[in-house]
């Protein structure tokens, strides 16, 4: 019988879905904007822009959401990486993913009920979260609200550096996404993590 | 410009020029540069001016004239010389019978038709024209002056602009499509009573309509593009049956707002930075269209190796644990 913790409340796993949900809703909007064209089948453009900006709205809903309880639960302190040595630890997780999960070695920083994170992770979480992704949603809401952005940057429409940040910080997300996904699978078993996810409780 | 329809324009010209009015010969040139025609053309419209001005019909020259009509026509000076007609003497179109006061009473038949300058292109409108739906419903109702005030408009070529051509050009559509008043005026002539649709209503398939309206013309969307990409803009108005509505039309690489609304627009900045479409960036960014394609290379070249990255470490994780636990057994 494998030693099981629990880790996860049901805000933190109801949020994590809603996001999810929400990001890979954008994702697929996003791109089918961003890459229009009429030879290529992607989520027709006017009702990918309805979704898109309704699931924008929601996203920005779920952040606030995300903080706030956050703040409130004391659940932010896990996302802070803690000296000393968090570079070292972070190498010691890149070496594992890079080598050791390969010839079978043990996770080096399995969670606790004290840090739910290991080093890398807490740093890319925090990244990802606090950095990242507010910065997808401000440029999100001036592309809803076009009038917010400067009238001319350079000679050209203060809207394209806004539009390129939306792009670029969104792209980031996805990447990320894809790598968060895949690294759901190196649990004790492939399906483990996503379990977790689903009940809150860590198996080991 | 062939020389048959060179003289033939030339002669339109001088039939449509009143004794002692400076030639036409400037319609489609520039306005005159010689000092002293200025000077004469001017003497010549601040005559007219007297009367057909806010200032005139508060201060009438003479105490016998009709205000209530002339309050009908009355033209501000300087947004005449900010259109496509300035440098113009008013007698070049309002010839015969308004050179005096009182003006003859069958004047107004005497007005220069704009094809009797513009030959060439009245021409090519008017094919248009005639599929257009104003044509369908209202032919009679319909002249060039029914959008084109000459008074006032400029071709999109000389507006440069592109916002402020967007704002000319729409004021032409909503100024009947948005006023119950005009609307039902004009289409008073129609068999069977029209009430005017809502913009909105009609536009609420549309994304940010009220964006749209300040940044694209409607003709955009309700005219068929030229097959001929070097002639203006059709006349020939779509209903919204036929009007465009995909939107990659626009919102894409290939968008035809370059050879629409941008084609007098010049790139920005001296250089295009490499973007797609980048003689639109100088006044709007258009999902889709104003792309780079270079830093789209980038992002989807690192989605491609994110994805081969994950997937070979997926692959050797199986590997290696199938021979581990081989090893095991």
């Amino acid at each position: 019988m494998s030693h099981r913790i629990y880790l996860l409340p049901p805000w933190l796993r109801i949020w994590h879905w809603t996001n999810a949900t929400l990001m890979i809703v954008l994702a697929v909007t996003g791109a089918s904007l961003h890459f229009a064209d009429p030879g290529l089948h992607l989520v027709p453009f006017s009702l990918a822009a309805k979704i898109h900006d309704i699931a924008g709205v929601a996203l920005l809903v779920a952040y606030g959401f995300f903080v706030l309880a956050n703040i409130v639960t004391g659940n932010w302190w896990q996302y802070v990486p803690k000296p000393p040595g968090v570079l070292a630890r972070c190498w010691k997780q890149i070496v594992f993913y890079g080598w050791g999960i390969f010839w079978g070695a043990p996770h080096p920083y399995p969670p606790t009920e004290e840090a739910n994170f290991n080093a890398l992770q807490a740093i890319v979480y925090w990244v990802i979260m606090y950095v990242v992704v507010p910065v997808v949603i401000l440029t999100g809401v001036v592309f809803l609200f076009p009038d917010l952005a400067p009238a001319k940057i350079f000679g050209l429409d203060g809207l394209l550096p806004v539009a390129m940040l939306h792009y670029l910080a969104g792209a980031a997300v996805i990447l990320f996404m894809l790598a968060h996904i895949y690294l759901g699978t190196t649990g004790v078993r492939p399906t483990s993590l996503f379990k977790m996810m689903i009940t809150g409780w860590h198996e080991e | 410009m062939r020389p048959a329809s060179k003289s033939l324009f030339a002669a339109f010209a001088m039939l449509a020029t009143a004794p002692g009015a400076a030639t036409a010969a400037d319609v489609k040139g520039a306005a005159p540069t010689d000092p002293a025609l200025i000077e004469k053309i001017r003497k010549s419209n601040a005559e007219c001016y007297v009367c057909h001005t806010e200032a005139g019909l508060k201060n009438p020259p003479r105490a016998d004239m009709n205000l209530a009509e002339l309050a009908k026509f009355l033209h501000d000076p300087k947004q005449f010389d900010g259109s496509n007609h300035t440098g113009m003497e008013c007698k070049v179109c309002h010839g015969q019978g308004y050179v005096a006061f009182p003006h003859a009473p069958e004047a107004k038949k005497s007005i220069s038709e704009c094809g009797e300058c513009h030959a060439t292109k009245a021409l090519r409108v008017e094919t248009q024209f005639k599929d257009s739906v104003h044509a369908k419903n209202l032919a009679d109702r319909f002249t060039c002056q029914t959008c084109h005030d000459p008074h006032v408009y400029k071709v999109a070529a000389k507006v440069g602009d592109p916002r402020k051509i967007v704002a000319q050009d729409n004021a032409m559509c909503v100024d009947c499509h948005n006023s119950d008043l005009r609307y039902g005026a004009i289409s008073a002539a129609l068999p069977t009573k029209k009430v005017r649709p809502d913009l909105y209503a009609t536009h609420d398939w549309l994304p940010n309509p009220r964006l749209h309206w300040s940044a694209v013309r409607c003709i955009e969307c309700h005219t068929p593009m030229s097959p001929v990409k070097s002639l203006a803009t059709s006349h020939e108005i779509l209903a919204k049956d036929k009007a465009e509505k995909a939107c990659v039309t626009c919102h894409s690489q290939d968008s035809v707002l370059a050879t629409r609304l941008y084609r007098f627009a010049a790139t920005n900045v001296g250089s295009d930075l490499g973007f797609a479409n980048a003689s639109v960036l100088g006044s709007a960014y258009v999902v889709g269209a104003t792309r780079h394609p270079l830093i789209d290379r980038a992002v989807i070249g690192l989605f491609g190796l994110t994805v081969l990255g994950l997937l070979g470490h997926g692959a050797v994780r199986i590997v290696m644990a199938f021979f581990r636990r081989r090893r095991a057994s």
